[in-house]
Order: structure tokens, then C-alpha cells, then sequence
């Protein structure tokens, strides 16, 4: 693209901006507490109009309370904020809203079985709904932006992308004087990533300010003005020249030097040769199509081998068939066509307990969906799938099961004040680590399906379970790894899958010098 | 945690104890203003509660129905499966032991097999009406709630065209007077005495019913199943992927509590009633319903509202007949209870009452 | 069959199917909007009790209709507060104000009327659209029915296009299927919501003074009979959409009326049978076997903020 100008764009324009008048939306030491935490501690901020805004910093460092905050959907515990210089209170998100904050979420709120014009006029609109004044307005917005939108189309059938702009002109119908936007390309593709920030810069030359709140440097680089780095709930960094302090704002973020990888480092041995010999396979799929509920294709064609002794990574952006291979491959969903096997033996369309029972391990991408079940005790969720074994005549032993993970808690530094406790209260890392208990320890362990384990994770619970993950490849367990995290992948897989729009793009070693050419492929440019 | 429910005083529990304070409080004074003097409305009240030992046979035969209802209400409860079809299970299962025991050729058997049977027969029927929900729910997603309430219609409305038309099961009409009921059951298929006799007429139902609720709450804590239930309740999506049997988990726990249900209506008939009269079933079982929904998931709470609300019950008829105070007052007290717990839930939940 | 006992069968369908229209469609607001009310049993018997009592005092069926209206609101009010502002669970609230309000009704009858089962209360006239009253034999049979029936016919053709094409309809439609979106467009979930319920509420009471004053012209203690339930089915059968619902309960009103119709012309049901249906039919519906159910997406639950 236009990769070579961007960064240049970007001083000139840091430059122009920073002749601009005063900050249109301030937070002066912000704080607010959850219990006893405290998500955010005394937090400055000063965002001003015609600015892109970068909000940076990893997973719970603050990012999300920030922009609860600003649009109302809490109250700060201390400090204060100002709204073009008047205080700033708002009572809830109408309040923001009527204050010209418009906010862009992670999880859209769209009713599903409603045109966009409908989903646009909700809350907008008094008396009779004017379906074609507001299609005609929203064509209007759309063409002014470079969206594409089809006003009389039902939410239900829009892709990720789609249904992402139907937010933005959602805010933008609204001519707000603050545009934020919560890490809104997690789930874009790098095209629409690039129209998003086209986008974005359009509404900040119109004098919208525009908060980026993101953990992917590579887009602030093209685009940010000013940046702000948010970790442990404070405000650690600033620049207003970013694209040259791109290092020391990443250190600041994850407080190591960032010239080392950011990834646990990989151990010394050297990575093994990859096998050919069909006996080593462990897990091969052959063919395998998922189609969702409208009858989309999610997953086409699919096929793919694991072997003993080998991590297969599996990369692409999120949403491009990732989700609905762990699925099919865990029994959750039926596969249209194709099918799998593991060691041997054929799996598609098996049930949940069929495929534990051939030997396979699960850590699924959504933990507390279907990883766990958080109102039951720690003890009840390490042997969630193999209740059968401390079960006599149908009766629980739970003595014995108690024990038992005692002693697989200690095995695998599980943390909670006993095995009794509700799992819903251990920390993220540690729910982790019990459900990678659970799966490593099963009785013929000889697949591992891990999809997206690292999410949401701290680093050093980051690095426990890519140490687990390591141990039993090297144990002769296969291992699929699903994540979205390219980084990672390069430095824990020895190959490397590329998933985009459902098909496989291609399949290389793993490596960093692969990065461009993996990075080409999940952008849908075919290699092989 | 999950285990044996403990007695301790908490803030939570002590609110449904205060709720029925509080709405007897009001019922006395609703008393008050009826004019009735409140000293001989209270009298009577007690007297056909506990005043004598019929009234208290009575009252325990009907806080029996209620615990069965109940009991399978909170299994249900436990996976998230609401059963509000207790009225209706009553009622198929009282069909089915009226049948069995007029016509089954039970009658001679040995060794208490002319009541058992019939008994078991209700308990089948009651579990058809709940598995039929059931099924509904694992397979087609079928809110429970709505196919139980239906289903519940549907039975009550069986039983009174079994009771209307002579080819099912009403007695032969020799005139045009003759009431809509079926014949009188055969002694020895009625219910023997547990404790007393005609005088203070507490049948095996009570022991049965004790021995159902232990065993239910042996079920709940200790065994397999009983995981299987807390678990799809909280959660059925990773239930599915930990590899246990959903759709018969479902199916299971509404049956059990139709089998519950039916089984009341059962003992119904054998003990108390001995023949199948319209209106029979008459509001026990959204009585029980509502003992099963105030006792949030405790066994204990289950009995202890049972009991509750069986002398209610019998009091307010008393009252209506001795000191001429409409049983309806009865009702209001029981309406403000329900409210007043229903509407507490929440401060509940957040000062530690067990679920 | 002769064309006068056809008349007189639809005609007394419609009677029967008054109630349930009635009720059914301020019901299936509040479930639209998310509330699942089943204390509309209950509230009917208020409106029906309050609205008779109205009637008998005055000697005035409209300030009977007045106040059976104004009697149903508190009842509402609690309905919505329970549900919506403390969260508890629709179905015992919904249950707790049923046993409420029929021993309420109860005693109160009892009090002010003593044990005389029904004294006479004046009731609301009848009326028939000029055009179809005219038509020969059968016309007046039909078409002349208490006035809230067309009043009723109205206030469905009304919600329908509120439904369909205000502002307030998409909000209402919204907080029942996607309660967040509406949080998150600056509107009130919870206000909506009491709004339905109120709403629910009074076309409870209308229903209820129907039976009352319109039908019957008595109060009887219960009077209300399960009709909650049986506008709760319909809704159900129709698939919670206003057009399907008003033909579920003139479908119902039809089965009631064979309960009557058919000894006449010599055809032995028993009535229980038909009293079964309507149930049987919308159990019918919830198991999919009259094609797919779209109820609201979050019918029966509180609201919470993130």
C-alpha cells in the first residue's frame, strides 16, 4: 500500500496538529477501583480535536476502564475530567452521548433481526421512522467516508467487517466532537484495516478527535499522532512524534527491552527435523468444510497433518475460519464434509467424549464459555471430563478427586486457596493453567488442540503455558496451535498453517524470517 | 462446597422466615378488618391446623404433596430446568392409579402390591408429562417453562374428561344427579396408616416422601448425576465439550420431577381423597411449585415450606367454615410471601444464601 | 347446517375470543419488550373485580371501565418493579400476583357483596359497524358485539403500526431482543420496559371488564378462568406477531364456542376436549412442529448494565 508515505504522513501531520487548540476532552488523575483492585491510578490524559489519539498497552492494563469512563458507563473514583474545558459527569452513556462522545465497542450491540437503517434509527428517531430519509443520509455518511453500506440489509446477514461499519456510522450520524474506538481491528482483515484508518483520519481532519484503543503497533505507526501508553492502570509514556519512539513506547508497554523477543524465549535445542514417515502422523484431516448457520462457508476444504513430536501453528487474522476448525475438531460442531482422524481413527461428526476417549486434549479459544464451568469448584473443573474415573456405581468419590487435584494443582502451580474454591475466581492465568492440567494429564494423551490459550493472559502466565505446551511436544505430543499472536507462533511452532477466508493459504517452517511472507498470506496472498 | 446443605443463620436465610411474619402480620390485620374479631378467627385457624390430630393428619398429608412437587421442582431447578407443570403431572398421575386401582385387577394382590402398584403407576405417568418436556428441551430447544404450563392445562382438563364421560372413568350414572367422579377405590388399595388411624389419618406417604427427599439429596451431593445436573444448569456449553451426556441429563431431571408429580397425585387419591373427583388436583400443585421456587434449591427449605404452607392451608378451611373468614385470605398471605421472597432474591443472593 | 346457527357460532367465537385479544395484545408488548408477564391472569380478575364494582356503585358501565383500569395499574406497577427494578424471577412474581389477586378478589367480593352470588351490575352496550350490521340474517348475529371488541380490533391495528413503523416500536422490539443495543443508544431499557408492562396492564383490565361488564354482567369469584394463560398460549401460537395472534385467539374463541356449538347440532365432544385444545395447539407450536419459534431473544430476563 501506500507503506513507504505513511510514516512521513504522519510527522507532517503530527506537525500540523500540534498547532491546534486546546485539549478537547482532559482527564486529570483519574482513578477507579473494582473491589480491591485498582484499574486505573491516576490517570492524565488530553485529547485534542483533529487528532488521532493512540491509546496503548497490553491486555488489563487499564485501556477498557478508561473508555467506560469516558462514556459514562462508570463514575471515577477520584480526579477529574473536562469536556472542552466545561467538567465532564456523565451519568450514564446518554449523557455521554448528548455530550457528543461517541463510542465504537469490541462487541457491537446491533439487533440482530433489523435492517441497519433500523439498527441506526434506534434511539435516533422520534415519532414515525423515516426508513428513507435516514437511507438516503446513511448512503450519504457512508459515501463521505469510503464505507460500504446497504441500508435496508438485515444485521443477521453482515460480515464482522460489515456490521463494524454500521457502528461507525452509528457514531458518525451523530456528528460527535469525540470519536473513540475500542481495539477495533482485532477482527479485521489487513485491508479493512486500512480503510478503518483512512477512515479514521478522515474523521479527525474533520475535526472529531479520535481515540485508537489498541495493543498493535504496526496500525499507530501509520496513523497516530500522538500516543499515550497505558500499563498496570497508569500512564507510563507519551509521545507526539511516534513513529520515532516506537521502541521506547513498546518498552514502556511491556516494561522489558523490546529488542528481545517479547515471546518466552525458545529453548536452546534445535528444532526437530520435520518427519515424513506416515506412521508419526498423528492427526490428519482431510477435506474438512464447516458451514455456519445462514450456510456461509466458514471452513473450505480444509487438510492439514500433525505429527508426534511437532507443534503445527495455525495462523490468520481472527474470524477467518480458526474458531470453526477447533470446533469441529473438538465435536462441538458437525462438519458439512470431510473428515479426521486421529491415530488412526475417524472422528468427524464424533461427540465431545468420543474424541477426549481417542486421546485428544482440548483447550478451547473461549475459557469460561465452554473451557470451564466457573460456579463449580477448581477440583470439579480439573476433572471435568473425566468425572467417570472417581465414579463408582454412580456414585462421586470426591475425596479422591480432591486429592487428586491437589496434587495436579501443585504439579502444574495452579494457585487458589484450596481445590473447594469457585473457579470463577482464580485469575485468568491461573484458570489457564488447570485446564491445561486437565487436558496434559490425560490417560493417551496424543493430540493437544490449543486455540488461543495465551488470551488474556499476563506474561508470565504466557510463558507457563507455552513451557506446558513445549513439555509435551517434546513428550511425543501433537500439537495444534491455534492463535492469533504471529509473534508467538514463530517463536513456540515448527510449522506453520496460514487459515485465510476459511481455506489454507499456504504451509511453511516456522521462523522469523518467515514473517513477511506468513504476513502475505494471512492478508490472502497465495504462496503454493 | 457443593455438598451437604448446612443449617447456619445467615441475614439471607432469616428473610423468608421474616416474609411469612410479615404477611401473617397483614393477614391478621385483613381479619381485623372483616369484622371477624381476630381472637376467634386465629382460634379457628389454629384448631383446623394443629387443634386436633385430624387436623393435623390432614395437614401433613398436604404439605406431603407439596414436598413431592417440590423435591422435583429443585432437581429440575439444580440444571436450570424450570417445571412448572406440577399441577397437571398431579393429575395424570392420580388418572393412572384411579385406573389401575378400580379396573387394574389389582385388588387381590399380596404383600401391599394393591397399593404399590397403583402408585407406581402415577409415578410413570407423572414422568411421561415430564419427560415429554423434557425431550422437547433436548431436542428442539423448547422452552420449558411454557411446554410444562401447557402440558399442566392439558392434564388438569384430562382428569375432568376422565371423570365426565362413563366409557373412562366416571361411576355409572344411575341418575342425572350422579356427580362426575369415578367409583370409590377398594380398600386395600388405599394407603395403610403410617402413625395414627381414621383419627389422625397420616399415611405411608409421609415416610415415602421423607425417604424420597433424603434420596434426593443424596442424589444432588454424592452422586454422578447430580454433577451432571449443576453442571449443565451453569453451564451447558461446556458441559457438552467435558463430554457429558447433555440431552439425557435434561431429559432425566424433568422426568424424575414428573414422576415426583405424579406420584403425588397418586397418594392424593390412595391416601387422602379415594376417588377421582373433578377439581381434584384444585391448586396443589401450583402450591407446591411455589414451595419448590421459595426453598431456592434447598431440600431442607423444601420440607420446611411444605410444611408451612400444609398448615395454611388447612387453617384457612377451617377458618372459612368455623369463623366465617373467606379461605381467600389465605391465599393473599400466601400471594404476599411469594412477592415478598421473589422480590428479596436478589439481596439474597448477595448475602450468602446457598443455592 | 343453516346459515342463522353459523352466525350464531361466530358470534359467540368472537365473544369468546374478546378477552383473549384483548389481553393477548398488551401481553405481547411487554414479552416483545422482553418482561415475560404472567401475572396478566391476575390482572384481568383485578379489572375485572374493580371495573364491576365501578359499574354496580355508579350505576355508569364506562366509569366501571374507568375504574377498572385505575385498579389494574398498582398491580402492574408491582408487576414491573418486581421484575425489571429488582430482578426476580418473572415466573413466581408472575404467580405470586395470580394467588394475589384471586384471593384479593375473592375477599373483597365477599365483603361487599356477601355471599349473594351475583348481584347485577349494569353493563356496556353493544354496537355493530353500520354496513355489516345491515346484512340480511346473519349480519346482526355476527357483527354486534360489545363495543370493546372493535375497540380491541382498533388498539391491534394501532400497536401494529407503532410496532412496526415508530421510533418507540423499534425500542420496544429492540430491549426484547437486543437489550444492550438499546442501553448502548442512550435510550432506557428498563423505562421501556415498565412502559410495556403498564401497557399490559391495561389492556388486562379492559379484557377483565369485558367478562364483567361487557359479558356478563356479574362478577363471579375466578371469573377470569385461565384466560390469562389461554392469551398467553396464543401469543405463543402465533409467534409473538400480532396478525398470527388475533387469528390464534378467534381460533380459540372458536374452539370454546364448539363447547356450546356442537350439542346442538347433535355432535358429542366431550367439552373437555375442546377446552384442551387451544393448549394442545400452542404446545404444538412451542415444539416446532408448526414450523420454526422466533420468541424475543431475551424474553424473561432482568437487565444489567455491562
Amino acid at each position: 500500500m501506500h507503506a513507504a508515505f505513511a510514516p512521513a504522513i504522519a510527522v507532517a501531520v503530527a506537525a500540523a496538529s500540534s498547532s491546534v487548540e486546546a485539549g478537547r476532552l482532559r482527564l486529570n488523575n483519574v482513578g477507579k477501583r473494582f473491589g480491591a483492585m485498582a484499574a486505573l491510578d491516576g490517570v492524565s490524559l488530553d485529547i485534542r480535536a483533529g487528532e488521532i489519539h493512540c491509546l496503548l498497552g497490553e491486555n488489563g492494563a487499564g485501556k477498557s476502564t478508561l473508555c467506560n469512563l469516558v462514556f459514562g458507563v462508570h463514575a471515577p473514583d477520584s480526579g477529574s475530567m473536562l469536556l472542552d474545558g466545561a467538567p465532564y459527569r456523565p451519568r450514564g452513556p446518554a449523557d455521554a452521548l448528548a455530550s457528543g462522545i461517541a463510542m465504537v465497542h469490541q462487541h457491537f450491540s446491533l439487533v440482530e433481526d433489523a435492517s441497519v437503517a433500523d439498527n441506526l434509527l434506534l434511539g435516533q428517531s422520534r415519532g414515525l421512522l423515516k426508513r428513507r430519509e435516514a437511507g438516503a443520509r446513511i448512503r450519504a455518511l457512508a459515501a463521505q467516508y469510503g464505507l460500504e453500506l446497504d441500508p435496508d440489509a438485515m444485521i443477521a446477514d453482515l460480515s464482522v467487517g460489515e456490521r463494524q461499519r454500521v457502528e461507525i456510522i452509528k457514531c458518525l450520524m451523530r456528528e460527535p466532537r469525540l470519536l473513540v474506538l475500542d481495539e477495533p481491528t482485532a477482527v479485521l482483515l489487513p485491508d479493512e484495516i486500512a480503510a478503518l484508518l483512512a477512515v479514521c483520519r478522515k474523521v479527525a481532519d474533520s475535526g472529531c478527535g479520535v481515540v485508537l484503543v489498541t495493543h498493535k503497533l504496526a496500525e499507530i505507526r501509520q496513523v497516530a499522532d500522538r500516543i499515550t501508553v497505558l500499563r498496570g492502570g497508569r500512564t507510563v509514556a507519551s509521545s507526539t512524534a511516534p513513529a520515532t519512539d516506537i521502541d521506547s513506547l513498546v518498552a514502556a508497554m511491556i516494561a522489558r527491552d523490546p529488542k528481545a523477543s517479547t515471546m518466552p524465549a525458545a529453548p536452546a535445542a534445535p528444532r526437530r527435523a520435520l518427519s515424513s514417515d506416515v506412521r508419526d502422523e498423528v492427526l490428519q484431516v482431510d477435506g474438512l468444510t464447516v458451514k455456519d448457520a445462514h450456510g456461509a462457508l466458514r471452513l473450505d476444504n480444509v487438510t492439514l497433518i500433525v505429527n508426534r513430536h511437532e507443534i503445527v501453528g495455525i495462523a490468520g487474522v481472527e474470524g477467518n475460519g480458526q474458531s470453526e476448525l477447533a470446533a469441529a475438531l473438538s465435536g462441538m460442531t458437525k462438519p458439512a464434509a470431510g473428515r479426521f482422524f486421529v491415530n488412526g481413527r475417524p472422528l468427524a461428526g464424533s461427540a465431545p467424549q468420543e474424541i477426549t476417549r481417542a486421546g485428544v486434549g482440548i483447550v478451547p479459544e473461549d475459557r469460561h464459555a465452554v473451557g470451564c464451568v466457573t460456579g463449580l469448584s477448581v477440583a470439579e473443573n480439573i476433572f471435568l471430563n473425566q468425572l467417570h474415573k472417581f465414579t463408582r456405581r454412580g456414585m462421586l468419590d470426591r475425596s479422591a478427586m480432591r486429592a487428586a487435584a491437589r496434587g495436579l494443582m501443585q504439579r502444574f502451580d495452579v494457585r487458589a486457596a484450596s481445590e473447594d474454591v469457585a473457579f470463577g475466581g482464580l485469575s485468568g492465568g491461573n484458570q489457564q493453567k488447570a485446564v491445561l492440567a486437565r487436558e496434559l494429564t490425560q490417560d493417551n494423551l496424543a493430540l493437544l488442540i490449543a486455540a488461543q490459550p495465551t488470551r488474556g493472559l499476563d506474561v508470565g502466565a504466557v510463558e507457563a503455558v507455552y513451557n506446558h505446551i513445549r513439555a509435551a511436544r517434546d513428550r511425543g505430543v501433537a500439537v495444534l496451535l491455534i492463535s492469533s499472536e504471529l509473534d508467538d507462533l514463530l517463536a513456540v511452532a515448527d510449522r506453520i498453517v496460514v487459515l485465510y477466508r476459511g481455506r489454507i493459504m499456504g504451509v511453511c517452517p516456522a521462523g522469523p524470517e518467515q514473517r513477511a511472507r506468513i504476513g502475505a498470506m494471512m492478508a490472502g496472498q497465495s504462496h503454493d | 462446597m457443593t455438598n451437604a446443605p448446612s443449617l447456619n443463620f445467615t441475614p439471607a436465610r432469616a428473610l423468608p422466615v421474616a416474609a411469612v411474619l410479615l404477611a401473617m402480620a397483614v393477614g391478621i390485620l385483613l381479619v381485623a378488618l372483616t369484622g371477624v374479631p381476630v381472637g376467634e378467627a386465629l382460634g379457628a385457624f389454629a384448631d383446623g391446623a394443629w387443634g386436633s390430630p385430624y387436623a393435623i393428619g390432614a395437614s401433613v398429608n398436604r404439605a406431603v404433596i407439596f414436598a413431592l412437587v417440590g423435591t422435583g421442582f429443585v432437581l429440575a431447578d439444580r440444571a436450570r430446568l424450570t417445571n412448572v407443570g406440577g399441577e397437571g403431572q398431579i393429575a395424570v398421575g392420580a388418572i393412572a392409579a384411579t385406573a389401575v386401582s378400580l379396573y387394574g385387577g389389582v385388588q387381590g394382590l399380596p404383600l401391599g402390591l394393591a397399593f404399590v402398584l397403583p402408585l407406581l403407576a402415577g409415578a410413570l405417568a407423572g414422568a411421561a408429562w415430564g419427560a415429554l418436556p423434557g425431550l422437547l428441551k433436548a431436542r428442539a430447544g423448547t422452552n420449558e417453562v411454557i411446554s410444562t404450563l401447557m402440558l399442566s392445562f392439558i392434564g388438569v382438563w384430562l382428569l375432568y374428561w376422565s371423570v365426565q364421560s362413563e366409557r373412562l372413568l366416571r361411576q355409572p350414572m344411575s341418575n342425572s344427579g350422579t356427580l362426575p367422579e369415578s367409583l370409590e377405590i377398594p380398600s386395600t388399595t388405599r394407603l395403610p396408616f403410617f402413625l395414627g388411624d381414621e383419627s389422625m389419618p397420616i399415611n405411608i406417604g409421609l415416610p415415602l416422601t421423607v425417604l424420597l427427599g433424603l434420596g434426593a439429596a443424596w442424589l444432588l451431593a454424592r452422586s454422578l448425576f447430580g454433577l451432571h445436573l449443576r453442571s449443565v444448569g451453569l453451564n451447558a456449553l461446556a458441559s457438552r465439550q467435558a463430554g457429558m451426556p447433555i440431552a439425557r441429563t435434561v431429559v432425566l431431571a424433568m422426568t424424575l420431577a414428573g414422576a415426583l408429580g405424579g406420584l403425588a397425585g397418586a397418594i392424593m387419591l390412595q391416601g387422602d381423597q379415594y376417588a377421582l373427583k373433578s377439581g381434584f388436583s384444585s391448586g396443589y400443585g401450583f402450591d407446591g411449585l411455589v414451595v419448590g421456587l421459595l426453598a431456592r434449591g434447598s431440600l431442607p427449605g423444601v420440607f420446611a415450606g411444605a410444611l408451612l404452607f400444609g398448615f395454611l392451608r388447612s387453617g384457612g378451611i377451617n377458618m372459612e367454615m368455623a369463623a366465617s373468614v373467606p379461605s381467600a385470605l389465605v391465599q393473599v398471605v400466601q400471594g404476599m410471601i411469594i412477592l415478598a421472597v421473589a422480590g428479596a432474591a436478589l439481596w439474597m443472593d448477595r448475602h450468602g444464601a446457598a443455592r | 347446517m343453516s346459515p342463522e346457527l353459523s352466525a350464531v357460532f361466530i358470534g359467540s367465537a368472537i365473544r369468546f375470543a374478546t378477552p383473549l385479544l384483548l389481553g393477548a395484545t398488551g401481553e405481547l408488548v411487554s414479552q416483545r419488550a422482553g418482561v415475560l408477564n404472567m401475572s396478566l391472569e391476575g390482572m384481568m380478575l383485578t379489572g375485572a373485580f374493580a371495573g364491576a364494582v365501578g359499574s354496580w356503585a355508579t350505576g355508569n358501565p364506562l366509569i366501571g371501565l374507568a375504574l377498572g383500569i385505575l385498579a389494574v395499574l398498582p398491580v402492574a406497577l408491582l408487576q414491573a418493579f418486581l421484575s425489571i427494578t429488582l430482578r426476580a424471577n418473572q415466573i413466581v412474581t408472575g404467580i405470586g400476583i395470580n394467588i394475589l389477586a384471586l384471593g384479593g378478589t375473592t375477599l373483597a367480593y365477599r365483603e361487599l357483596f356477601g355471599s349473594r352470588s351475583s348481584a347485577a351490575i349494569p353493563g356496556l352496550d353493544k354496537w355493530a359497524p353500520p354496513l355489516l350490521r345491515d346484512i340480511p340474517v346473519v349480519g346482526q348475529m355476527v357483527f354486534e358485539q360489545v363495543w370493546l371488541f372493535y375497540l380491541g380490533l382498533a388498539i391491534i391495528a394501532a400497536t401494529a403500526f407503532m410496532m412496526r413503523q415508530t421510533a418507540l416500536g423499534l425500542a420496544l422490539h429492540a430491549a426484547g431482543a437486543s437489550p444492550r443495543a438499546v442501553d448502548k443508544s442512550g435510550l432506557s431499557v428498563n423505562g421501556l420496559r415498565y412502559g410495556a408492562v403498564m401497557f399490559s396492564g391495561v389492556m388486562a383490565a379492559i379484557a377483565g371488564c369485558f367478562i364483567s361488564i361487557g359479558d356478563i354482567h356479574t362478577f363471579t369469584e375466578g371469573m377470569t378462568s385461565g384466560s390469562g394463560y389461554l392469551a398467553i398460549a396464543a401469543i405463543i401460537f402465533g409467534n409473538w406477531k400480532l396478525g398470527r395472534m388475533l387469528l390464534a385467539c378467534l381460533l380459540f374463541g372458536a374452539a370454546t364456542a364448539l363447547q356450546f356449538f356442537l350439542p346442538t347440532v347433535g355432535v358429542q365432544v366431550p367439552s373437555a376436549l375442546l377446552i384442551m385444545l387451544p393448549y394442545l395447539l400452542a404446545l404444538l407450536a412451542v415444539a416446532g412442529v408448526i414450523g420454526r419459534q422466533t420468541a424475543p431473544g431475551h424474553l424473561g430476563e432482568a437487565y444489567q448494565r455491562g
